[in-house]
């Protein structure tokens, strides 16, 4: 990997389906993620750019080209590699949610940190730290069944931040969510910016393009646009404030 | 490593608790066929067992002399043997009648021996009920007792001689009823079913009147080969019969129904593989966006897989010891002592073989039922598993033509089954293995259940405990039978919510989809019976002996019917409250 982008790609193709039936999700995409970054890709409903998220963290393997994360090509990685990687370097956030029904808030924190082979003491204390951030410990017991759609993607986020990952890629994080429930989302998104962390985030919603450092359109599989937006907000650094 | 044992162990604990209704199926299913083949091992140690009991208890001899001449001179070549060289200890001779004997209307043969009050030194019949033998009372063999339907205090008659039942005792020395070996002819070496009683040494000849004594001597050798060497011999006019003749005689009583059992484990054992397996699929099915949301969270295959494995390795052990305690529980019912035998199978705790037999067939249900589904799970596309999408079905243009031409229900049905085709092979696999086992049973209900003694007819215990053993395996295979069938509808109906809402709104009445539950149900269960019952009648006829009979045509065609009436009606009533939920309920659904 060359120059100062955490998140790499190159040539990036994804292709469903064969001969007159074939779908190009995602055309010869090249892209560069500095460290600190945040990034908003939208788009219309499947211009691929979901498919986009998918292979950048390594949930769907590329039909040609290139992906790297850090010092590590992902593309072409083993599932156990690919799932060693998400455990200590990826943090996803998903539209709808997908907390597990039966743990707790706490529980369902703490589960990457667990993955990545944290103890569970220093699980348990980073999940309660995160959650604080997110304004959830007073929900920590809680089953997701008894938190709104708001708090339950707040949950989502803390637990995607659990493993202290180099990215987080959200895919329509606010696509289920009323109007307050977004707002907070956003706030947690700007506070995820401020403290420099990495973020990739698909979506329809102008709200979080305007809080993202960059925003890339995107139309059948290509990029049609890329604006920056605003100075990155740690510049090449990291500084992860409060999250950390 | 500590935080993902951890992690194992509480999604493990969490998703019993949470899944309580599916986990206590599954812990059915598995007990269903570890209790069977605990059973059928438990039974296995009747043959020889209570035997061994009994011939301990009873002092039984190693082997009985019996010569082919009747009176005093049976006496004199009995006489010799007694001292002869290797013989450590010796009873008798004590005197036989071959005679009729009359109880509840029926006459009857019966081998009738002459015993003091005295205890012999080998050979001492153990009491189990009433007392021991006194001039004017007759005891009678228990198994012969239950058949002829007397009780302690009855009277019977004896070749014209009236005499009180004063008890009942079982003895190692003779098989008991019906091989009791009654001879028309005394000396001849035919035999004819019948049953034993005992009288006072000092009646026996006014019992007998005209017919002369046979006479039998018991005999212990220092020497356990000279018993073991041989079951019957006949040398020099004197018949020998080793105790394993008579403890093989007397295991011929529940041979068949442990055949039976055994047969009934391994039928049970695929049911309970298909029961898990569709309930495990079920939980896959349900659980594939839990498996998509710990791949996405950086869990490997073998974690996902750690993860599922545990929890059914868990039920697993658990029900090897349900099955272990029912099965054993459940054992003395079939070897009880009224087999004409003292003790029964569930005095003792179960063999260390038994345990591990039951152990190792749970966790083998476990193993092979699960594995396949987990390692789907674990191999399965992160980004397919969290949009949960069913598998879709070939197109071929044959099939859009012909889909065009169908009646709404059976498009339904087909399109069910083709989202999940596994689903629909359990269904034919249950009612093949359930048809196969209630057409066997009706095969045995056809036949004759008597036995002939002389000219009149009496209950053959033999068939009584085989047909107990079948009943008892058809009613547990009937059981994981229906809880497959429910869990099979049950999972079907929540799977196809979506379909089935979305064809509700553009016009599927409910009874279409009703009736597309059913026919999906029905059209794996109709290959499934059509092959059970030619199946069973198979089954039966390999694992009988003698000349079977057929059970009438009406029987099988009853049984098909009730089968399939059966899917179809646990199929309709999940559909039928399925379509009373509103459609706008049934598309929206809330992500956790």
């Amino acid at each position: 990997m060359t120059g100062s982008a955490l998140l790499r790609a190159r040539g990036v193709t994804r292709w469903y389906g064969r001969e007159s039936a074939l779908v190009r999700a995602v055309d010869e995409v090249d892209l560069d993620v500095p460290a600190g970054q945040t990034l908003a890709i939208m788009g219309p409903s499947g211009c691929g750019k979901s498919t986009l998220l998918h292979l950048l963290g390594g949930l769907q393997r590329p039909t040609d080209g290139e992906i790297w994360l850090a010092e590590h090509r992902i593309d072409g990685m083993s599932e156990r590699d690919l799932a060693r990687l998400r455990r200590h370097h990826i943090g996803f956030v998903f539209q709808s949610f997908h907390l597990m029904d039966e743990l707790t808030a706490v529980e369902n924190v703490e589960l990457a940190a667990l993955l990545a082979g944290w103890s569970p003491r220093r699980a348990r204390k980073r999940a309660m730290h995160l959650l604080d951030r997110v304004g959830l410990a007073d929900r920590a017991k809680h089953l997701p069944s008894a938190l709104s759609g708001g708090q339950r993607q707040r949950v989502a986020i803390a637990r995607a931040l659990s493993n202290e990952p180099l990215v987080v890629l959200a895919d329509e994080p606010t696509g289920n969510l009323d109007s307050a429930a977004t707002l907070e989302v956003l706030r947690l998104f700007e506070e995820l910016r401020t403290a420099g962390q990495t973020l990739v985030v698909v979506t329809h919603d102008a709200r979080i393009a305007a809080v993202a450092d960059r925003v890339i359109s995107m139309r059948d599989g290509s990029f049609a646009d890329d604006s920056q937006l605003a100075e990155t907000a740690a510049g090449a650094g990291t500084v992860y404030g409060g999250w950390r | 490593m500590a935080g993902r044992l951890l992690l194992v162990c509480r999604l493990m604990v969490r998703d019993l608790r949470r899944r309580r209704t599916e986990t206590v199926l599954l812990l059915l299913a598995i007990s269903a066929a570890t209790a069977t083949l605990t059973l059928g091992l438990a039974l296995n140690n009747a043959l020889a067992q209570p035997y061994e009991r009994t011939r301990a208890a009873t002092a039984g001899p190693d082997v009985v002399a019996m010569p082919g001449a009747t009176g005093p001179e049976a006496l004199a070549a009995l006489a010799p043997l007694a001292t002869a060289p290797g013989v450590t200890a010796h009873s008798g001779p004590y005197p036989i009648a071959y005679l009729m004997l009359t109880a509840c209307g029926r006459t009857v043969p019966a081998v009738v021996a002459g015993r003091d009050n005295s205890p012999a030194a080998l050979d001492r019949p153990a009491v189990t009920a009433g007392t021991w033998v006194r001039p004017g009372g007759v005891v009678v063999e228990p198994t012969f007792a239950n058949a002829l339907g007397v009780h302690i205090g009855d009277t019977v008659d004896i070749n014209g001689h009236p005499l009180r039942v004063v008890g009942t005792a079982v003895t190692a020395a003779r098989a008991v009823y019906p091989r009791a070996d009654w001879r028309a002819d005394e000396g001849s070496p035919l035999t004819e079913f019948a049953g034993l009683v005992w009288v006072d040494r000092s009646q026996i000849s006014a019992l007998a009147g005209t017919r002369p004594l046979s006479y039998t001597l018991n005999l212990k050798y220092a020497d356990p080969h000279a018993s073991t060497s041989f079951t019957h011999k006949s040398v020099g006019g004197i018949e020998y019969t080793s105790w394993m003749e008579i403890a093989d005689a007397d295991g011929k009583l529940v041979k068949q129904a442990r055949l039976a059992l055994l047969v009934g484990s391994w039928l049970l054992t695929v049911l309970a593989v298909a029961s898990v397996a569709n309930i495990v699929a079920g939980r896959v099915v349900d659980q594939r966006r839990r498996v998509g949301l710990l791949k996405a969270v950086g869990a490997g295959p073998a974690m996902i897989a750690a993860v599922h494995l545990a929890e059914y390795l868990v039920i697993g052990l658990a029900a090897a010891g349900t099955g272990l305690a029912a099965g054993w529980l459940a054992a003395p019912a079939l070897t009880n002592p009224g087999a004409g035998l003292l003790g029964s199978t569930g005095t003792h705790p179960p063999a260390l073989r038994t345990v591990l037999a039951a152990t190792a067939l749970a966790l083998a249900i476990a193993a092979v039922a699960t594995l396949a589904p987990v390692l789907r799970a674990a191999t399965t596309d992160t980004v397919h598993a969290l949009a949960d999408a069913a598998t879709p079905p070939r197109r071929r243009g044959w099939r859009v033509w012909l889909s065009r031409r169908m009646p709404a229900a059976l498009l339904i049905g087909i399109r069910i089954n083709a989202r999940r085709p596994r689903r629909a092979r359990l269904v034919m696999v249950n009612t093949l293995i359930t048809t196969t086992g209630v057409a066997a049973l009706l095969m045995g209900l056809a036949q004759d259940p008597r036995v002939k003694l002389g000219e009149s007819e009496l209950a053959n215990p033999q068939s009584a405990r085989t047909l107990q053993a079948m009943f008892l395996v058809i009613v547990v295979l009937c059981v994981l039978a229906l809880i497959n069938a429910i869990v099979s509808t049950w999972t079907a109906v929540l799977d196809a919510r979506h379909p089935l809402a979305v064809a509700r709104t553009l016009g599927a009445t409910p009874g279409q989809i009703t009736a597309g539950m059913a026919v999906a149900q029905l059209l794996p269960a109709i290959p499934g019976v059509a092959l059970g019952v030619p199946a069973g009648i198979g089954l039966y006829l390999v694992a009988s002996t003698g000349d079977p009979q057929y059970a009438p045509a009406s029987w099988m065609l009853a049984l098909v019917l009730a089968v399939l009436l059966t899917v179809a009606a646990l199929s309709a009533i999940p559909a039928l409250a399925a379509t009373r939920r509103p459609v706008a309920d049934a598309l929206q659904s809330t992500p956790t």
